[in-house]
């Protein structure tokens, strides 16, 4: 009943079928193509279509027709006929996507107002580091903060954790993300396309896209009604990663409409290592999986989605410190004291996180044409931290650290239809939020938060121009029980917070092949819960942080423009950006150390100033010669403090990537093959506070890359194989942005290679 | 042909928006008795006896994070040679960790460091050593050589050694606790 691949023998199979539009209603003329032999036909007028003398083996085949979205379906071919019947979707008006027309060009030259990288689930693929954040941190304006090699999170513009948002199959994903050492909890095999906007983005959003917003959208539900699939398999040699993701989905041919996906991944690494050094504890283990079901008519659609994020990760043993002066120490020595074996066990300190996700999302068309959508989502975080030593049992079974997260989500919107030219949405939304810290009230306490919002937008769209508006009103209830010493009791502390944001943007297409586009556009976040009551040592950097709870919420005010050049040969979008910010709430150093038993610490308090965050970032690429391509992408960023004119904390340093293509012809079974050559340029940063860092930020540095990539005919099934080296001199570097940066040094040289196959499984 | 669908969908969002109100009414108050975060010391008691006498200095911090943190002067007698011992405690959870150290005592070891002008007059030794012939520091001795009163300061230290090597002479970058105590000479 199932083969996976075959060698090609016999062309002696078939596949025949019918292509329906949702309406059910059969299809003529719609092309159908087997890219990989260059071969096509078109379905007749009952949309019948049949292809002939096929080889044996996987292959896919692509349905095309001008109005409606393209489907590619894998099958698998045996000696009987295969049947492959389609339906196709009309393509519609997506406010968020390109309104003017079809034309590819146009649509990356009228993309959005903002700043915007978007990866199709293919990029994203090819693309895939260890972590979601190694993954992003390859687009311009993105950088990753790391906390060794198993942690790492985005950051977008200088700005992260609570200033980022993360949109989850549409649901904004709530973990405790209030630490630099706590990744978003995203599966990195996630088939789905990625959206980065970078600058502000309150009024779409919401409540904390002050610094931008990662969306994640799970890819459309197949349309094909046979079983198919994709295999993909990485493995990276510097931590001997090995990991995997299998997708299975199809459409059910009793019931028109409905599809089904599912997905799993697992990721297994041990410690990774520097140039000279082994990194102690840094492996992790990690499963997911994921799984869709979704009735999609003419005028109206269902979806459920749910996933789960499981991952135990290690941390650095040799940055586990008692003191301030056991991180000078540290700092002055520059390298561990102990010496560690590679191995693929994670001791104590470590994390465990786990993450599930449950959305059901329906739209409706109603008769006037407007669309009517309702999203509701509930999500359950669950944090454990283990402390290297614990008294009261084990490290490794109990956690000096449990934190769980509930949140629940709605979210409706009306989606109007183009009158005369203009369109719009408005919609509200809701949040319910609970959090509880197992036993112990102390760091992160327990608390509630309701969040509701309403919001309106238009756009007008003539000629060559776009023009959208918006606002947005939120307000966010928090009832916290924090202890404000290990010795007083818990205290009931109730804040509210209400805001009200609003967008002016523009698109100005001046030219055949360019266009400009600016956004201005308001963002708030209230304070979050460490910022309010954090009472303590934060581990690692040997900091007494101290919260306030009459802390205000901050805003931000941005302004970016954008100029999009989309031609034959090049292709470049380069943003000016300046964000303002309005009680930007930072740590600060206090004149005084606290002294505590333990020793000295240097003491932070939460304060709110006002900031100016401004720079440059892009991405541009020219096809100079039929085989040679070259790109290059830049971040500049500039942050500081308006009143005190000093330069903002922890901003990544400038930095540039150059990349050059070079397009193989193909030989035997290898197509499409590439060389790619790049090299990353990150200065030192010179910009910093001077006095509230341990340690001075560390010297710039210089990485190269190297890859290779071809897809691999196995008879007409393509298979896509890459191998890259990262960091391929070997270089001892530490970058400004590692939270280990006062302890060991970041990775060295590290050999990836990625394969990918799809699955077509014969109906018979 | 479509209302009883959209009929249903009303239905569910009313049932979903009737859930989202219902678990908002939960209070999430916590639970007060939970265990301590990681290893804690909060009081130190440092004894030291010789000469006929028994002298006692605490470093106390009653919640570990140095809100209330005090530490008792140590007044030595010139030409006097003590005998110390330590007792280190967690008041927050009830524990003495005295025993869990001298288990552990190829894990820990004690520094002591005298500052000031009392630098030249005071030598401490330790006495005791773990099962690689290291020193710990549990049971040491205070020596005080004859002279004129003076004052400075007494620093211990208490390092843990996890994955790093105890050799004897070096500190660890894990310190479980840092105090130093003023010291006068009489």
């Amino acid at each position: 009943m199932i083969t996976l691949i075959g060698p090609c023998a016999a062309w002696a199979q078939s596949i025949e079928g019918q292509v329906r539009g949702t309406d059910q209603q059969p299809l003529p003329g719609v092309n159908v193509v087997v890219p990989s032999l260059q071969r096509g036909t078109t379905t007749d007028e009952d949309g019948r279509y049949r292809l002939a003398d096929l080889p044996e083996g996987t292959l896919s085949v692509e349905f095309r027709f001008i109005g409606f979205k393209t489907v590619t379906s894998t099958v698998s071919l045996t000696s009987q006929p295969t049947t492959l019947d389609v339906t196709l979707e009309s393509e519609t008006v997506e406010l968020d996507e390109v309104v003017k027309t079809a034309d590819g060009a146009s649509a990356l030259l009228n993309r959005a107002t903002l700043a915007v990288t978007r990866l199709e689930a293919e990029e994203v693929e090819l693309l895939r580091g260890q972590t979601l954040g190694e993954t992003l941190g390859k687009l311009p304006g993105v950088t990753t903060l790391t906390t060794g090699p198993s942690i790492s999170k985005p950051v977008i513009r200088g700005l992260h954790s609570q200033r980022v948002l993360v949109l989850n199959a549409g649901v904004p994903q709530e973990g405790q993300q209030w630490g630099g050492e706590h990744a978003p909890e995203i599966d990195p095999f996630a088939p789905v396309r990625i959206e980065v906007v970078r600058g502000a983005a309150g009024v779409e959003y919401g409540v904390g896209a002050i610094g931008g917003v990662i969306r994640l959208e799970p890819r459309d539900l197949p349309t094909a009604a046979a079983l198919q699939g994709s295999v993909s398999m990485n493995g990276f040699s510097n931590n001997r990663q090995g990991s995997g993701s299998v997708l299975l989905e199809r459409a059910i041919r009793a019931v028109p409409g409905v599809a089904w996906r599912a997905q799993g991944s697992y990721r297994k690494a041990g410690s990774s290592h520097t140039p000279d050094l082994v990194i102690g504890n840094s492996g992790f283990e990690e499963l997911n999986g994921s799984f869709t079901v979704g009735l999609q008519r003419a005028r109206f659609g269902l979806e459920a989605h749910a996933s789960h994020f499981g991952t135990e990760l290690g941390i650095f043993r040799g940055a586990h410190i008692g003191n301030f002066d056991d991180l000078q120490r540290a700092i002055e020595r520059g390298a561990p004291t102990a010496r560690y074996d590679f191995s693929y066990g994670i001791d104590a300190p470590k994390q465990n996180v786990r993450h599930t996700l449950m959305t059901v999302r329906g739209r409706y068309t109603l008769d006037s044409g407007d669309q009517l959508e309702a999203q509701y989502g509930t999500q359950w975080n669950r944090r454990q931290e283990f402390d290297a030593h614990r008294r009261f049992g084990n490290p490794l079974d109990d956690p000096a650290f449990d934190l769980t997260l509930i949140t629940q989500t709605l979210d409706a919107k009306l989606k109007t239809k183009p009158r005369g030219s203009v369109f719009g949405v408005v919609g509200i939304s809701g949040m319910n939020q609970g959090n509880v810290n197992g036993e112990l009230g102390y760091l992160i306490p327990n608390f509630r938060a309701l969040t509701g919002g309403a919001y309106a937008r238009a756009t007008w769209v003539q000629g060559p121009w776009t023009v959208e508006a918006g606002s947005r009103f939120d307000h966010r209830w928090l009832r916290a029980f924090p202890q404000m010493s290990r010795l007083e009791g818990f205290v009931e502390r109730v804040n509210t917070y209400t805001s009200l944001s609003g967008v002016v943007g523009a698109i100005w297409q001046f030219a055949e092949s360019w266009s400009v586009a600016a956004n201005i556009g308001t963002a708030w976040r209230p304070p979050g819960v460490n910022e309010l009551y954090s009472f303590g040592v934060h581990h690692g950097t040997a900091q007494f942080e101290i919260g306030d709870a009459t802390l205000s919420g901050e805003r931000s005010y941005n302004i970016d423009v954008t100029l999009r050049h989309v031609s034959e040969r090049a292709r470049f979008e380069v943003s000016a950006f300046n964000n303002s910010m309005d009680g930007y709430i930072h740590l600060f150093p206090e004149p005084e150390p606290r002294v505590t038993i333990r020793g000295a610490f240097p003491s932070f308090r939460y304060v709110q100033t006002d900031a100016w965050l401004r720079g440059l970032d892009g991405v541009a690429e020219y096809q100079v010669l039929r085989f040679l391509a070259v790109g290059a992408q830049a971040s500049i960023i500039r942050g500081d403090d308006r009143r005190t004119d000093q330069p903002l904390i922890f901003m990544p340093a400038d930095r540039l990537r150059l990349s050059s293509t070079f397009s193989l012809p193909d030989l035997g079974v290898l197509r499409d093959s590439q060389v790619e050559l790049g090299g990353s340029f990150v200065s030192r940063q010179t910009r910093f506070p001077v006095g509230a860092e341990a340690a001075d930020p560390p010297d710039g540095y210089t990485l190269f890359s190297a890859g290779y990539r071809a897809q691999l005919m196995w008879g007409a099934t393509p298979i896509t194989l890459s191998c890259s080296v990262e960091n391929l001199l070997n270089t001892t570097y530490r970058d400004y942005l590692s939270r280990f940066r006062y302890y060991i040094d970041d990775p060295g040289r590290n050999v990836v290679l990625r394969v990918q196959f799809p699955l077509g499984f014969s109906d018979s | 042909m479509y209302q009883p669908i959209s009929k249903y969908l009303t239905g569910a969002l009313c049932l979903v928006l009737f859930a989202v109100v219902l678990a908002g009414c939960d209070s999430n108050e916590p639970d007060d008795d939970g265990p301590g975060e990681t290893e804690l010391i909060t009081r130190v008691v440092l004894t030291l006896t010789g000469g006929g006498e028994t002298i006692s200095a605490t470093a106390n911090d009653p919640d570990g994070d140095g809100t209330n943190f005090q530490i008792d002067d140590i007044i030595l007698t010139a030409g006097t040679t003590y005998t110390g011992s330590f007792e280190i405690a967690d008041d927050i959870n009830g524990e003495d960790i005295t025993a869990e150290i001298e288990e552990e005592n190829a894990e820990h070891q004690f520094f002591f460091t005298v500052g000031g002008a009392a630098s030249s007059r005071v030598t401490v030794t330790i006495n005791d050593q773990d099962e690689n012939n290291l020193p710990v520091g549990l049971d040491f001795t205070v020596a005080v050589s004859d002279g004129d009163a003076s004052s400075g300061t007494l620093r211990v230290i208490l390092s843990h050694y996890d994955d790093e090597p105890k050799n004897g002479t070096d500190r660890s970058d894990e310190t479980d606790f840092d105090i130093t105590f003023p010291i006068a000479i009489q």
